[in-house]
């Protein structure tokens, strides 16, 4: 008898586990799932509902989502999230949307486009406005990056103030850049670190490091920065910081500073990824913690120094494609302190996803300098999703074929 | 003649044509590439020696040695800088406009005409903050509101390389084309812009009838196919690049040819529709077309073969099984974008870098 209630019991359960016709509103189907911070590098299928990542499993019904959108071949990521790009204030900023969607990138953090000043005029602008998760590194300066007389008037770099606005946004700021100090001495770093401590977050610094300043990479990252900040354009040859000048060898200070747990953020932009760097330091294990752009006007020109970009230049350089989507997803997502909220397709997580296709054959890629690097393997998006609505579709393959879609005016 | 205006052009002094062959004249040889410049009547494997920001000499044959950069066009098309005649640009990117060279030049687009984003109040900000920051060329249609067509005419006649007309709905001012989305009033030399919109192609027929010309702009699949069919070929071919149309119908200019060319158009037609034709349309006859003297503003595209898909107004799909796609670009003589690496040298084989020692 118990066994008899037992069994009915299960059959009732087994009814209600019936698959109920379309529990999601889009089903990512038969794709290479790579989501490091559930270890999954296999073909899995992503279901989607509300907006959040519902399921990701081997194998998920199609008949259970409203859409399904093969994507078999291709690999699927969380969406990637620029930990360094321009998207207000600085003269060349690049609008998020138009930009990084096409990219995979739904997280971009701008790095000290505004500072406390103008906080608000980057969030009515930019932030309200994108498509884009727009999140911010607050420059120490309080106007922001406007230049060489704002970014050097220290006068204008007040720890308490900056600490006060992060701390009134702390969804929005994640912590605090200071950039293109050109004056001798440890004004600016040592502000935005006391910021940083005063609001509890993170900062991340330029490598405007030059000996006529009187200060040195070493003492930067040995005894300025804290366990969790950031260096950033990691890959640069200015005072060939990370290398050393003779031996080619990656600088004992560097291990060191990232054995006590400074990070290091590649940041590409115009000037700051080098072939005979990143060959060097690739070559002697010191990839970079993060993978970011610093994309702007003149460097969206090295074609194209987006996302996928930097990421099929590290692995044409040896970095594993997994290890490299966890520099692009789930380390910036630590980086800021939003893992496991960003960075993953863990289940109920926000439904930013990237459909990334790895090309091979022969590809010109171009450094900082314009020299160029003949590689074999290309990662290119082709699809992405923002909360859960495909934002970028390359090959419209999640759309109707027009022929058969009737009298359509514009299709949801 | 032809020496010493080329030399002439290069800002070398005239040099005797025995020296020609061994003396670098040229800043850049675009070298075997499958010429296509209709307006000149040129088609067929040609070189193209640039020298300063103008085109000096195309032949059959240019000496690698006579410039300083060579470039190897053999897989591609070289066409004329591409003219987008229809795009919403602002280099601040304010209202629905975008920003114009990170959209503009990979499409090989290196003149993008405006459609309304400047007005004659706004005009002079406009030159100041786009047209003289972009390295794109912006030009505009200059948008005109209301009846009284005074100040449109008065910086129209202060600007007439940049003013190539009116966006409007009614109100004129003589000498200049309008473009707009109706028929009704347009005349010969008019635009009519978005020729295959959902409503279907009966403005087109009627602008045809007119005596205007057809602009693409946005369109839909369901009304270009049949029309096309049937033989009602725009005369231009524009994006409507802004930020409404820019992620899934990826209203770049690639794009827009790639969908024609699926459509039923071919290569040759294509190129005419985005080159001399809109050249002609907005008066510029410098524009267009690869004569030697004309700006060095040309586009290397290569015919990819494969499996794609592009996405209409309506976000249809359209299966595809080849595109266009810019592999170089170069405007006023220097090249401003380069996907392959055609005109890189390889970093090892680049010697030491400037700062690394």
């Amino acid at each position: 008898m118990p066994r008899l209630i037992l069994t009915l019991l299960l059959l009732c359960a087994a009814a209600v586990a019936q698959p109920v016709a379309q529990t999601y509103d889009l089903l990512l189907a038969g794709g290479h799932v790579i989501d490091p911070a559930n270890r999954i590098n296999s073909r899995h299928d992503v279901a989607i509902a509300a907006g959040r990542i519902a399921r990701v499993a081997p194998s998920i019904p199609r008949d259970q989502a409203r859409q399904v959108v093969d994507v078999s071949d291709l690999y699927v990521t969380p969406g990637l999230i620029d930990l360094h790009a321009h998207v207000y204030g600085y003269s060349g900023a690049l609008l998020p949307d138009d930009t990084h969607l096409p990219a995979g990138t739904t997280t971009v953090v701008d790095a000290g486009g505004a500072g406390h000043r103008s906080f608000d005029d980057l969030r009515a602008r930019i932030i309200d406005k994108s498509r884009t998760r727009v999140l911010v590194w607050l420059n120490i300066v309080g106007r922001g990056m406007l230049g060489g007389q704002v970014e050097n008037n220290v006068e204008d770099m007040d720890p308490a103030a900056t600490a006060a606005k992060i701390q009134q946004h702390p969804d929005l700021i994640m912590g605090i850049k200071t950039a293109h100090f050109s004056r001798p001495g440890w004004a600016s770093i040592d502000r935005a670190v006391e910021a940083g401590r005063l609001a509890g977050v993170p900062v991340i610094v330029d490598n405007n490091i030059q000996t006529v300043m009187q200060r040195s990479t070493r003492e930067k990252l040995l005894d300025r920065l804290r366990p969790g900040d950031l260096h950033t354009h990691a890959y640069n040859d200015r005072q060939i910081e990370l290398l050393n000048r003779f031996s080619g060898d990656v600088q004992e200070y560097a291990r060191q500073a990232r054995a006590r747990g400074v990070l290091f953020d590649l940041g590409h932009g115009g000037g700051s990824f080098l072939w005979p760097v990143a060959t060097r330091a690739m070559a002697q294990g010191f990839p970079p913690d993060t993978i970011s752009t610093d994309l702007h006007a003149s460097s969206i020109m090295i074609p194209q120094s987006d996302m996928p970009n930097c990421i099929s230049k590290l692995v044409n350089l040896g970095m594993p494609l997994d290890d490299a989507i966890a520099r692009s997803t789930s380390a910036p997502a630590r980086a800021i302190r939003r893992f496991p909220d960003l960075g993953t397709l863990g289940e109920s997580r926000a439904a930013d996803v990237a459909v990334l296709a790895l090309r091979e054959g022969a590809f010109a890629f171009k450094d900082a300098w314009g020299k160029k690097f003949l590689g074999s393997r290309k990662v290119e998006c082709l699809l992405t999703v923002r909360d859960g609505r495909i934002v970028f579709d390359a090959d419209g393959r999640s759309r109707p074929e027009w022929s058969t879609a009737g009298n359509y005016e514009v299709l949801p | 003649m032809n020496l010493s205006r080329r030399s002439l052009l290069a800002g070398l002094p005239a040099a005797p044509a025995l020296f020609a062959q061994t003396t670098t004249i040229y800043d850049l040889l675009l070298k075997s590439g499958q010429v296509l410049d209709p307006k000149n009547g040129r088609a067929g494997r040609l070189d193209i020696g640039i020298a300063g920001e103008r085109i000096a000499r195309v032949a059959a044959r240019i000496p690698a040695a006579s410039a300083r950069l060579v470039v190897d066009a053999a897989d591609y098309y070289v066409t004329p800088g591409l003219i987008d005649l229809h795009a919403h640009i602002d280099a601040q990117a304010e209202g629905s406009s975008l920003q114009p060279d990170h959209h503009c030049l990979p499409n090989g687009v290196t003149t993008v005409v405006d459609a309304g984003s400047a007005n004659p109040a706004n005009f002079e900000a406009y030159r100041r903050q786009t047209i003289a920051r972009s390295k794109t060329r912006v030009l505009a249609w200059l948008r005109v509101t209301g009846d009284d067509t005074a100040p449109a005419a008065e910086v129209a006649k202060k600007h007439p390389g940049l003013i190539v007309g009116l966006r409007s709905d009614g109100p004129r001012v003589a000498g200049l084309p309008v473009m707009a989305e109706r028929a009704g009033g347009l005349r010969s030399g008019d635009v009519l812009t978005g020729a295959y919109p959902s409503g279907g192609d009966g403005q087109a027929r009627a602008a045809r009838k007119a005596g205007a010309l057809l602009d693409t702009a946005s369109f839909w699949f369901r009304v270009a196919a049949p029309a096309i069919r049937e033989g009602l070929l725009p005369d231009t071919v524009s994006t409507n690049l802004h930020k409404g149309s820019i992620l899934l119908e990826r209203a770049n200019m690639m794009t827009a040819l790639s969908k024609l060319l699926n459509l039923g158009m071919t290569v040759e037609q294509l190129i005419e529709r985005v080159t001399v034709a809109p050249a002609r349309v907005i008066r510029h006859p410098e524009l267009g077309h690869l004569g030697e003297g004309a700006p060095a503003d040309i586009a290397l595209l290569e015919l990819q073969k494969g499996k794609f898909g592009f996405l209409d107004a309506g976000h249809a799909r359209l299966d595809a099984d080849r595109r266009l796609r810019c592999v170089l670009t170069i405007r006023a003589g220097r090249v401003v974008w380069d996907s392959e690496g055609l005109s890189l040298t390889d970093w090892t084989n680049a010697g030491p870098y400037s700062n690394f020692k």
